[in-house]
């Protein structure tokens, strides 16, 4: 009788036969490259107009908007600091959220297998339908301008609350879906070593749903940290502020609003890298 | 020793076991056979509550499980369960799988959780596997770890439900292997199976069940040699001519 083990490694073999070889970087790329070039000539071109004796209105009021845009009262410093204002916002808001978003998948889940906590229960049934039921815009508003109206308290930390609460909500429902698809024997195997429920919960279900449940999960951080672009309705300088604040200064759309675009694009690239390797590396159970 | 009063179970309006009464001694082999939904599952599930009994008592050494005070996890700590699906922990490597329990709860320290380990994969043959991940593993192998995941908590008491039902002909052998092995020396077990070459060479005591009953019971040659049961009669008939 053959090893049962040496047909698995045959099969794996056979698997990475059909995995594309790896192209060097630059092929792998070269959209890219050109995508940026082509941008790189064209800026060059419009910063040295003059010089190339180009003397074309487009590029002469392009050169005068950069200008007044970023460089005169050095008002690209405001992009930088809206840009750490929304960081700050999103870092805050994405703990709490997670935070909320657990104990409340927990309630949940506890609530579906019989471990009814009447009164919790309820209340988190109330959280998630009324925070999914409005607008993130008008629970931002209601918690400045309402609960804390009266009050004096950080533009920020108001923001941040706002946000965290609101992505709480989907964030449990996120894990929620996470626990529920994990296996019920696991559950079960762990209870029969002697583990309690609690310990079974933390070593055993939920490593595993937050494996499973990870793409989304990084899906509500990129929609989350994009979200906290209308911080602005209760004044906050973020990074969509800043642009918009340019913009009422020079009266000039076009470069402010697409430098902002150009910066959450890029921190939502950074992010999808980061996901896929932490992915890989929770990948290494299983052959998928 | 497990003794087992007046056990009910209902699954809302579905009665699964009905009024059965047992006893377990210490170093018994019972092997429960059966049609499927005549309860042998929920019956052994209920004796770690892995399944709540809807009435009755059940005794674990002298502590009434059923009770509702009883601290269960302390009496699951010496009842090994192996299922079906062999239910490994998928994120874990085989030796994590194993030493969880015991290190979780505090029995042995880490160093002595990993070379107890090893030497329980010694047992079963598998100490090359010691740090795959189990979706490496043939179903045999992964039967094999879920046994040894069971020992390594040190039970008195091991209940098998279905151990082979899910497993390829071909690896059914080292399976019941281990598990033979483990009746020879001492072990007290409660297994529920469709192999009756296993509950012919193994078993102590035979139990057949029909519609949430224990309708006969005996040695395997009584039960299998001559049963006097009609229904088990027709079972066996069905299942041992083939």
């Amino acid at each position: 009788m053959t090893e049962p083990a040496e047909k698995h490694e045959s099969i794996e073999e056979v698997v990475f036969a059909y995995e594309p070889s790896p192209e060097p970087f630059w092929k792998r790329h070269i959209y890219d490259f050109i995508i940026a070039a082509v941008f790189l000539v064209f800026a060059l071109i419009t910063a040295f107009s003059p010089q190339l004796g180009l003397d074309m209105p487009f590029f002469t009021k392009l050169r005068t908007n950069f200008i007044n845009d970023f460089i005169v009262e050095n008002r690209f410093m405001w992009l930088v600091s809206g840009l750490g204002t929304t960081l700050i916002i999103t870092v805050m808001a994405t703990t709490l959220g997670l935070t909320l978003g657990l104990t409340l998948a927990i309630i949940k889940v506890l609530d579906y297998n019989g471990k009814r906590i009447f009164f919790v229960t309820r209340l988190a049934e109330y959280y998630l339908t009324v925070i999914r039921g409005t607008p993130v815009v008008v629970q931002l508003m209601i918690i400045y301008y309402v609960i804390f109206g009266s009050i004096s308290v950080s533009k920020i930390l108001v923001a941040a609350l706002a946000f965290g609460i609101n992505s709480g909500a989907y964030v449990a429902e996120i894990i929620r879906a996470g626990i529920l698809a994990v296996d019920r024997g696991q559950m079960e195997a762990g209870r029969s070593l002697g583990l309690t429920y609690g310990v079974t919960m933390q070593k055993i279900i939920l490593p595993q749903a937050f494996k499973n449940v990870l793409p989304a999960l990084f899906n509500e951080l990129i929609t989350l940290l994009k979200e906290t672009a209308v911080a602005g309705y209760i004044a906050v300088a973020d990074l969509a502020r800043a642009g918009d604040m340019i913009r009422s200064r020079t009266f000039d759309p076009l470069l402010p609003l697409f430098a902002v675009a150009a910066v959450y694009l890029v921190m939502v690239m950074g992010l999808t890298q980061v996901m896929s390797k932490i992915e890989r590396r929770l990948r290494r159970s299983d052959n998928r | 020793m497990i003794t087992v009063e007046k056990l009910c179970k209902n699954f809302g309006s579905l009665s699964v076991l009905k009024n059965i009464d047992a006893e377990i001694k210490n170093g018994e082999k019972i092997v429960i056979v059966g049609p499927s939904g005549s309860g042998k599952s929920t019956f052994l599930r209920c004796l770690n509550l892995l399944d709540q009994p809807s009435a009755g008592r059940i005794m674990v050494d002298d502590v009434e499980i059923t009770a509702e005070d009883c601290d269960i996890n302390s009496v699951r700590q010496k009842m090994g369960m192996v299922f079906q699906h062999f239910n490994l922990f998928p994120h874990l490597t085989v030796v994590e799988n194993i030493i969880l329990a015991p290190y979780q709860l505090k029995k042995l320290n880490k160093d002595d959780a990993i070379k107890r380990a090893y030497e329980l994969l010694d047992r079963v043959g598998l100490r090359e596997k010691a740090n795959e991940y189990p979706i490496k593993l043939s179903g045999g192998q992964k039967q094999r770890i879920a046994i040894a995941r069971a020992l390594a908590m040190n039970p008195e008491i091991m209940l098998f439900d279905e151990p082979t039902s899910a497993l390829d002909p071909e690896m059914i052998g080292e399976v019941l292997d281990v598990m033979q092995e483990l009746a020879e020396e001492g072990m007290t077990m409660v297994v529920v199976t469709h192999e009756m070459g296993f509950a012919r060479k193994v078993a102590s005591r035979v139990m057949f069940m029909d519609e949430g009953r224990i309708v006969e019971q005996g040695t395997p040659d009584e039960v299998f040699g001559n049963p006097k049961n009609d229904r088990t009669k027709l079972f066996l008939s069905k299942v041992l001519d083939h």
